[in-house]
């Protein structure tokens, strides 16, 4: 059956109203030139439309899951696939998409550091939970910018937060036996969150860790735990403290360094010869030496 | 308009209308694949797939659809934009999939 983008649109938005996952694939070149623009979704085990091949909407299929890893929320790429038909081997080429709910961060501990962070998850376009056991403090008058914030028993947290491997949890409690609910909780998870990070100096992380181990947790549990949580900045506000955090979401899932560009690019040493790369310019535009100069004046040479 | 914005208009269409996604990019394009734009016969509806970036070449390529052309892959080289006077930064390579975004409403053909 064919279905066009109109009615594909009608259903991704059914599905993001139902927090649901939803994969949308268009052929976009194939050499059976019926094939292009022929639509498919697919959603949990409900699929619906073709791609117009059999073959080739079972090889899209298998190929989802890899394309679009389970804690990503949204995706858009073009991928060749091979199918037979008719006895020989020819290519599609097809677009996908996956929808899928918003990622979201799920704050444990409605303290100081709370607050930016909440702030700057909403900004990121997470959806933003806030769980604390003192009332006065997840009040929801604290997080404006929070889809949710939830008064919990530290006996068990995320009782009201089924929690998947596309969300973010940090837990910024009062006390490491809090954290250390906590962390029993979701490294006893089956599908943990994707991304799991705990504030704190070093020695409260290794208080924490002690008791996990106590508990008999491995090495290779506390090692899916960011903690110190957040990247290597050095400030020490909470809204300092709040960018590290979430720099260290955004490297989680754009995979950059966490290294300054300026050193990554290098780009005066490596275009401009370095120390000496002023003088260089100067000496082969015959002009002045000053920075601000050069440029302009090297162009118009 | 956000993406579901545009998803919503795109459902909830009544007069005939192309869709044109970048299925894919390379280099610096002003917007990234996964990006839509939904044209009518006068023009843009809605979205944008870089402005003035290689966007008019979408636009034309898309009237041929209101004409009965089949869906095409419109492949946007934005590498020797240099006397554009757009802002957007240009320098890369785009394909850009156009197609009746709902066929049912354009009539005959």
């Amino acid at each position: 059956m064919r279905i066009s983008a109109a009615q594909v649109a009608a259903r991704v938005l059914e599905a993001l109203e139902k927090g649901e996952r939803i994969h949308t694939a268009v052929v976009v070149d194939a050499p059976d030139r019926s094939l292009i623009g022929r639509r498919w979704w697919l959603s949990g085990r409900r699929t619906r439309g073709t791609l117009g091949s059999p073959a080739l909407d079972e090889a899209v299929a298998a190929a989802v899951p890899s394309l679009f890893p389970p804690r990503e929320s949204r995706g858009a790429l073009s991928r060749d696939f091979e199918y037979s038909e008719g006895g020989s081997t020819v290519t599609a080429r097809v677009y996908l998409e996956l929808h899928g709910p918003p990622a979201r961060m799920v704050i444990v501990g409605a303290g100081h550091i709370a607050i930016p962070l909440a702030r700057m998850g909403a900004m990121l376009g997470m959806r933003v939970e806030v769980l604390d056991d003192r009332p006065e403090f997840a009040a929801a008058l604290r997080f404006p910018d929070a889809a949710a914030v939830r008064v919990i028993d530290f006996r068990d947290p995320f009782a009201a937060t089924p929690l998947g491997p596309w969300d973010h949890v940090i837990l910024v409690t009062r006390g490491h036996s809090f954290d250390y609910e906590c962390l029993v909780r979701l490294l006893r998870m089956e599908a943990p969150p994707g991304y799991v990070g705990m504030i704190g100096s070093r020695r409260r992380v290794r208080a924490t860790h002690e008791q996990l181990a106590r508990e008999g947790f491995t090495t290779a549990d506390m090692n899916r735990v960011r903690a110190p949580v957040g990247l290597d900045l050095g400030g020490q506000t909470p809204a300092e403290i709040a960018v590290a955090v979430v720099a260290e979401i955004i490297l989680f899932h754009a995979g950059g360094t966490g290294a300054p560009l300026v050193e990554k690019e290098r780009v005066v040493e490596r275009f401009f010869g370095g120390a000496t790369g002023r003088r260089a310019v100067a000496a082969r535009g015959g002009r002045s030496a000053d920075v601000r100069g050069t440029g302009t004046q090297t162009n118009g040479d | 308009m956000d993406e579901k914005e545009l998803m919503a208009r795109l459902a909830g269409l009544e007069e005939p209308a192309v869709l044109a996604t970048i299925v894919s990019a390379k280099g610096s394009t002003p917007r990234k694949t996964g990006a839509r734009m939904l044209i009518g016969r006068e023009g843009v509806l809605a979205g944008t797939v870089g402005g003035g970036c290689g966007e008019g070449e979408v636009i034309a390529a898309a009237q041929g659809l209101f004409e009965g052309g089949p869906p095409a892959t419109v492949r946007v080289d934005l590498t020797d934009d240099f006397t554009s006077w757009s802002p957007a930064v240009c320098g890369g390579i785009m394909n850009v999939f156009i197609e009746r975004a709902n066929p049912e409403r354009f009539g005959g053909g």
